[in-house]
């Protein structure tokens, strides 16, 4: 999958071109060049190179003290990055799958997002979780999920879901350059794919959405691959007329009201698409954000949501397929927006 | 030193003036405690506490060698930990009260009771919470290349956690400067240790993770120091963790909403009759560090210094309620 | 000293307690630990052990008392301990407690009690103690009266009254302090100070020159301007309601038949008059002094000046209501009805205008009577500021040049249409409800405004009296310096002026508010227009 990257983004006017994961890995090199704190912690990180392949070759550069293979101890691990967060180090701290971090939920959920709080603002957890994510993978139920939304509902991290190289460079640096716990969400799927990535250090704005596509009829908002869908599907919606404008949900937590509310206020229609699954996700509190707003009155249909289907993710490539979003239900969806059919 | 001598180890190691100011530093925590209990039942604390009176002598010899360079993780019984690192008793109640100048300004309360810059990384609300985060700290002063050491206060309750065995799994394999003390107490909330742990120590849970584990009794202040100078200095020589745990007893219920029916009032008597800061009072005056008239003025020193305190948290000024979500994220972040 | 023995908190949430059950009497021997009383919270009971060992004396709470958490309930003595007497500053304090906290005994608080649902405030109708007696728990205290109902409040304590601050007939906010009770032996110093209560806001019942006029309820409803029925979305909805016209009016083109925005949106395009026609800026300037009617009757003369884009036919309804005996003289406004269609400066050269034909029509009268509506009603300020020795009374409806506020789209879109079907939505917002206008009366208001030049002069003069919406001219110190009696009538529900300018104007004068009327209640309800106008005349001619 290739992926133009918005033109306001970058002034780098060379065209190298990496993958998304070679993009996450620049990035880690760069802060560890910088800034001897930061360290990678996780599950076969080293020689492996990690799960997916990320981490490759960092163990050879940066040494096994730094990048730090852990046992298979999701809670302890997690727990142990929070620790040398509070106390001077900047952990990055990979989930092999983002399933697991139900594992050190406690960690994540209790301790890293509410030190600073509980602490009255006298302590602070600047660490960093990746989160490898997302179907299509056919590893079925355990090692599929899109659990991001679960995290946008706790104060004090922040959550992100970067959809292109670019981003995923750009978001990981500027994740390490600030001081509360952030969460990463990388789709397993976009790891490969490539895209334009700017050289050096830069970092990309948390808690800024951005409009990829400019349109008047409707607005979709879709992060992390399903940003990929929409504007697939907005090209085929283009050549019937239908001008969609498509805004990638980079950070979930914080959102950007504005950019989506400013949207809402010019097309008067709205399409969420998430992979989580659909109840109680990302695009109800989307949804609910633009009903209680002033945009309310500038809607001229009803919102709609597209996310997984009300079931584990299965293992069936065609169930698997089914369950989520995909170009051609995004297509139909906007198309029946478009024209007033809902 | 001799090797003739038979005194007390803390008595032997610890010079006069660190063993009256460790006196002091328990009376402190029991009249806190007294004073935080009364004001409780008076309705000026809100939420609940956990007392941690008849255990002071685990707090303090514990944290004796530490300095404000060296870290500690806590538990929800955490007030003496607190004031045996070196907290202010006036910003301790000004939290419990639910004020601004607490160490939390208002947001923690008893049960998240810190103090950052006495190396004190606060209680913790979670059995357990505590643990990974104190390997972390070590982990933290191992790779910036310092020599300080982490302790990390658990519960009985705690070593049936995974956190638990996680922790100190990943210390023992990375040799990490920490060293893990337990204050068994006898009873998590309502189940006692027999009813809930497999074996009969917990320090025997070392092995599993090939580091000493010791046990000791908790309310020997003697003893207990003793068992920390050794595990500190294995830490601070990069040998790893160690294991120690202080058996002791909690006076008070597990929390001020418990009606006591699962221990018998001769249990707590004979708990009582082994008072740490009375034993530990008796041997210095034994060992002619100070004589009766001294340990009383230093005792009412730290009646003073309680009320002092509480005039403190009640004349300071309560949080400003629009700034409810202050402190989520740094301020200059957002 | 003694030691106190009080009810402690012992459940998380807890602020009360009931005592439940002693178990030591009065001046019983207790031992330290033993058993002393029980107590009973929401969730469960408890029993509660003596602190110290003593003689208990001085017990001030029974079985079945609901006592605050931290009272003192009673105090345990030494052997041979000279019993103490309360009241509570020498009450011994715990060591940890600070002098200055009030501890032990305690005033209890008496407030104003919400005792029903929607209650906000509650006038209090008479105290059963006077303040300084003896009242026991339970019995009567005061009553209270709601809008619905009166009740009885009995006291919360048994004590002594003090520092009553509310007296019968005042008007409370639920939950303010009224007094306090304190219990035998605590003397009563400074009234105690109650943290967040809201402020005792005595409200007084309405200045005598304040006439709430109240409405019948079947006229009440507060009807939307959006059609009720219909299904249409929100930006649909918006854009009929910035555009004055009713959804019900509007075919959709969604869903069943729901209502988008595209399809009002079209609907007002056909209808909308092409805005820089030439007839608009062109049109033949007229002079000559302004057309008078006269109803000839009895008594001093009603003077009446119709508002902006009405003319004299516009007072019929009133003049009917006002009964046939009234004499009654109207004026058209230069551009309006049967005056000619000078061209108008400013606020002020209309009312140079007005004046003139004020003084030529009224040249046979000492006193008139000046009715006016909206920018009528503006004007008739102004004639009463210049002439105030000729107005013997002075009736203002819905009166512009009090606030800036007015809805420039409605007066644009009166001023500027052409057709039938695009001045009904604008009429519309005149009344309190959509359904305030009919098609009648739509059509009737468009054959008066059929003449290009009048509007085209009606446009003229809105650039100069109203320009970038907002009212230029302000009457409210000519308002304020009105002598003789003044009454203003406005609609609760008038959607282009709002009345609440009257309520923050000064000035000596009456204010009928109206439910169920908006900006023409001379045409939507003219009996009660007209009673409060005649009952005015009556009263200034009796007097005079």
């Amino acid at each position: 999958m290739n992926v133009q990257s918005n033109p306001v983004t970058s002034d780098d006017t060379s065209a190298r071109v990496l993958s998304y994961a070679e993009a996450i890995r620049e990035a880690m090199a760069i802060a560890m060049q910088a800034d001897p704190t930061v360290i990678l912690m996780g599950e076969d990180i080293g020689v492996y190179g990690g799960a997916f392949q990320v981490t490759l070759d960092l163990i050879d550069r940066f040494g096994p003290d730094r990048v730090m293979d852990t046992p298979i101890s999701e809670l302890g691990g997690a727990g142990v990055a929070v620790g040398a967060a509070l106390t001077g180090l900047k952990p990055i701290f990979e989930f092999q799958f983002s399933d697991f971090a139900m594992l050190a939920m406690e960690q994540i959920v209790n301790q890293a997002a509410k030190l600073r709080y509980m602490l009255g603002g006298e302590a602070a957890v600047p660490v960093v979780f990746r989160m490898p994510s997302g179907s299509g993978t056919g590893a079925a139920a355990q090692h599929s999920q899109s659990i991001e939304a679960w995290f946008g509902h706790v104060p004090g991290l922040k959550v992100l879901q970067p959809s292109t190289p670019e981003d995923a460079k750009g978001m990981l640096l500027a994740a390490l350059a600030d001081p509360d716990p952030v969460m990463i969400f990388e789709h397993k799927l976009l790891y490969k794919t490539r895209g334009h990535v700017p050289e050096g250090s830069y970092l990309t704005p948390i808690g800024k959405a951005l409009v990829r596509r400019a349109g008047s009829d409707l607005t979709i908002v879709a992060g992390s691959i399903m940003l990929h869908r929409a504007l697939e599907a907005a090209e085929k919606l283009a050549v019937d007329g239908i001008n969609v404008e498509v805004i990638d949900l980079r950070s979930i937590r914080p959102i950007d009201r504005e950019t989506i509310l400013t949207s809402v206020r010019k097309t008067g229609k709205l399409l969420v698409v998430y992979e989580g699954v659909k109840a109680y996700g990302v695009g109800a509190e989307i949804s609910a954000m633009v009903a209680e707003s002033d945009a309310f009155d500038y809607l001229d249909a009803p919102i709609l949501r597209l996310g997984a289907a009300d079931a584990p993710v299965p293992y069936n490539p065609d169930l698997e397929r089914a369950s989520v979003p995909q170009v051609d239900t995004i297509e139909a969806a906007a198309r029946r927006l478009a024209r007033r059919e809902v | 030193m001799m090797d003739t001598d038979n005194r007390p180890f803390a008595i032997r190691q610890y010079a006069p003036a660190q063993l009256r100011e460790a006196l002091k530093r328990m009376y402190l925590i029991r009249r806190f405690e007294e004073g935080a209990e009364d004001s409780y039942t008076r309705g000026m604390i809100h939420g609940t506490m956990h007392l941690s009176i008849g255990q002071e002598g685990s707090a303090m010899a514990t944290c004796m060698e530490l300095t404000d360079d060296d870290k500690i993780t806590s538990t929800h019984r955490g007030h003496g930990h607190c004031i045996a690192k070196g907290a202010d008793v006036g910003r301790m109640f000004a939290e419990f009260f639910g004020k601004e100048t607490g160490y939390c300004h208002g947001r923690g309360g008893s049960m998240h009771i810190a103090d950052v810059k006495t190396g004190n990384l606060g209680a913790n609300g979670i059995v357990g919470g505590g643990l990974p985060i104190a390997v972390g700290a070590a982990l933290s002063a191992k790779r910036l290349g310092k020599s300080d050491v982490t302790v990390c206060f658990f519960g009985d309750g705690a070593n049936n956690e995974g956190a638990f065995h996680e922790s100190l799994n990943i210390a023992s394999v990375w040799k990490l400067p920490v060293i893990f003390v337990c204050e068994n107490n006898g009873y998590g909330m309502s189940t006692s240790t027999a009813r809930s742990t497999a074996v009969p120590h917990i320090a025997q849970r070392a092995a599993a993770y090939s580091m000493p584990g010791t046990t000791v009794d908790g309310n020997d202040f003697s003893a207990v120091s003793e068992a920390l100078h050794i595990a500190i200095a294995r830490a601070r020589a990069g040998e790893g963790p160690s294991l120690v745990e202080n058996l002791t007893y909690r006076w008070r219920g597990h929390s001020k909403s418990d009606r006591n029916r699962y221990r018998t009032k001769e249990e707590i008597e004979a708990w009582m009759a082994k008072d740490p800061i009375a034993r530990f009072r008796a041997e210095l005056i034994a060992h002619g560090i100070l004589d009766e008239a001294g340990a009383d003025a230093i005792a009412a020193e730290a009646v003073a210094d309680v009320q002092k305190g509480i005039e403190f948290a009640k004349a300071s000024a309560a949080p400003d309620l629009s700034e409810v979500t202050r402190y989520v994220y740094a301020e200059a972040a957002l | 000293m003694p030691v106190e023995v009080i009810l402690p908190k012992v459940d998380m949430d807890m602020t009360h307690g009931t005592l439940a059950t002693w178990h030591a009497a009065e001046g019983q021997l207790v031992q330290q630990g033993a058993a002393l009383f029980d107590i009973e919270t929401d969730k469960a009971a408890m029993e509660v052990e003596a602190p110290a060992t003593g003689y208990l004396r001085q017990i001030t709470a029974r079985a079945g008392d609901k006592v605050a958490v931290g009272t003192t309930i009673a105090l345990l003595y030494a052997e041979g301990e000279a019993i103490e007497t309360l009241p509570a500053a020498e009450t011994p304090v715990a060591t940890s407690a600070p002098k200055s906290e009030p501890t032990g005994l305690q005033p209890t608080e008496v407030i104003l009690p919400k005792v029903d649902m929607d209650m906000t405030h509650g006038t209090l109708a008479i105290w059963h103690v006077a303040e300084g007696d003896l009242v026991q728990q339970g019995a009567p205290l005061f009553d209270i009266e709601t809008d619905k109902a009166a009740m009885e409040v009995e006291a919360p304590a048994t004590g002594r009254l003090h520092h009553v601050s509310a007296k019968a007939g005042d008007k409370v906010p639920v939950g303010s302090t009224l007094a306090w009770i304190y219990p035998e032996g605590l003397a009563a110093g400074q009234a105690p100070l109650k943290t967040n209560a809201p402020e005792v806001a005595v409200q007084t019942i309405a200045p005598a020159s304040v006439a709430l006029t109240s409405v019948p309820p079947a006229l009440q409803s507060t009807k939307v301007t959006v059609g009720q029925g219909t299904r249409a979305t929100p930006a649909a909805r918006k854009a009929a309601r910035d555009s004055g016209m009713i959804l019900d009016d509007v075919k959709g083109s969604g869903p069943l038949g729901r209502v988008q925005k595209a399809d009002v949106i079209s609907l007002m395009t056909a209808h909308m008059p092409a805005m820089d026609s030439p007839s608009f800026s062109d049109w033949s300037r007229e002079r000559g002094p302004l057309h008078i009617s006269r109803r000839q009757g009895t008594g001093k003369p009603i003077v009446l000046l119709h508002g902006f884009t009405a003319d004299s036919q516009s007072w019929a309804p009133l003049d009917k209501a006002l009964g046939s005996s009234s004499y009654l003289l109207r004026v058209d406004l230069p551009g309006h009805g049967k005056s000619p269609k000078r061209h108008v400066n400013s606020f002020q050269d209309l009312a140079r205008m007005v004046v003139e034909a004020f003084d030529d029509a009224t040249r046979d009268s000492e006193e008139v009577h000046l009715v006016g509506h909206s920018l009528g009603a503006a004007l008739a300020l102004a004639v009463a500021d210049i002439r105030p020795r000729r107005i013997a009374s002075l009736t203002l409806i819905a009166p512009a040049g009090l606030g800036p506020e007015i809805d420039a789209a409605a007066l644009n879109g009166i001023v500027r249409a052409s057709r039938v079907e695009s001045l009904t939505p604008w009429l519309r917002r005149l009344t309190a409800t959509p359904e305030g206008i009919s098609d009648d009366y739509a059509r009737a208001a468009m054959r008066a405004r059929a003449d290009v030049q009048l509007r085209a002069c009606q446009t003229d003069m809105a650039q100069a009296l109203f320009p970038d919406g907002v009212q230029s001219f302000d009457l409210r110190p000519a308002l304020k310096r009105a002598t003789c009696p003044t009454q203003i009538v406005w609609g609760r529900n008038d959607h282009i002026l709002p009345y609440d300018h009257a309520i923050r104007a000064d000035g000596e004068f009456a204010l009928h508010l109206l439910a169920g009327a908006g900006h023409i209640p001379q045409i939507e309800c003219p009996e009660r227009v007209a009673r409060i106008v005649n009952r005015m005349i009556r009263s200034v001619e009796t007097v005079g």
